[in-house]
């Protein structure tokens, strides 16, 4: 079945690369919805369904750490997994995000299979070739 | 963190970075070399930069020829050289000089709390910029094959 998508990141460009990475996953999206930063991400998901979140933590207004917290504070949004994908990979920060609800962390720099990996795992899609060393999960600490 | 650390953490998030996200291996030079030297064979340089702050503070740059940034946006994007707009080389410079010291700070530390600001575009680098003229802190000259490129920290103390 097809899910939707929103892509959080001040950065066209990685917003860019993260879907290119998420099509040539193979995944069957239904919509790609894009958002510059925590606030106007929140915007884009109480006006469209959105089944998982790919943020970036540093981003000006509303960082990719509040945007997991303000999600999980929301009824209606707490549900939708979330998954990081930033520079900022050290202990500290991965474990910050998966106390506050995050379902995977991708650190840039990343290879698509990073991508592809840790999408298959949050939505359930299974890869039997997955190799996850650039990625991590909430049972990893 | 002593100056030869943080060259030798720079210097692999470089090449991970460059060979990972753009596909262009780069090779660093061995040995003392001016910055204004080391560019004089380029036309347009661009700069790019993003503050650091926690137990440690400072400043990164990255000084890319104008045709290496757009190759670099090119590969990035998975564009042709000529679609490459304006909008999409800056952000990807910004990009870059991001995932360079995100990842320099995490090979540096692994528990660091360094916060990473907003990466920033600088336009046109100026060559007499007395500030990496002085390659204060930490200065990495490399190629790509094709052109030069430079990164350096700029670090109180350093």
């Amino acid at each position: 079945m097809a899910f939707n998508v929103l892509i959080v990141d001040d950065s066209s460009a990685m917003r860019a690369v993260v879907k290119k990475a998420i099509k040539l996953s193979g995944f069957d999206v239904g919509e790609y919805w894009e958002a510059a930063d925590g606030k106007e991400a929140l915007d884009k998901l109480r006006i469209h369904w959105v089944d998982v979140v790919l943020t970036d933590i540093n981003m000006p207004q509303l960082n990719g750490m509040e945007l997991v917290a303000k999600m999980k504070e929301d009824g209606l949004l707490r549900s939708v997994p979330v998954i990081m994908v930033s520079t900022e990979g050290s202990e500290s920060k991965v474990a910050e995000s998966i106390r506050l609800g995050a379902s995977g962390y991708i650190k840039k720099p990343f290879h698509p299979e990073d991508i592809k990996v840790t999408l298959g795992r949050v939505m359930g899609v299974k890869d039997e070739n997955r190799d996850d060393s650039n990625t991590l999960e909430g049972s990893d600490f | 963190m002593k100056t030869e650390m943080i060259q030798t953490h720079l210097r692999e998030a470089i090449s991970e970075v460059m060979e990972t996200m753009f596909f262009l291996p780069v090779q660093f030079l061995d040995g003392r070399r001016s910055i204004q030297e080391w560019f004089s064979g380029e036309d347009k340089v661009m700069e790019a930069f993003i503050d650091f702050e926690g137990p440690r503070s400072g400043r990164v740059f990255l000084l890319v020829p104008d045709p290496t940034v757009n190759e670099m946006a090119a590969n990035f994007l998975g564009l042709d050289e000529d679609e490459v707009s304006e909008e999409h080389a800056q952000d990807t410079l910004k990009e870059t000089i991001n995932m360079m010291t995100g990842r320099m700070l995490s090979i540096a530390d692994r528990k660091a709390r360094c916060a990473l600001r907003i990466p920033r575009f600088a336009g046109e680098w100026n060559s007499a910029d007395p500030e990496k003229g002085k390659s204060s802190g930490v200065l990495l000259l490399f190629e790509t094959g094709k052109h030069h490129l430079a990164a350096g920290v700029v670090e109180p103390g350093i």
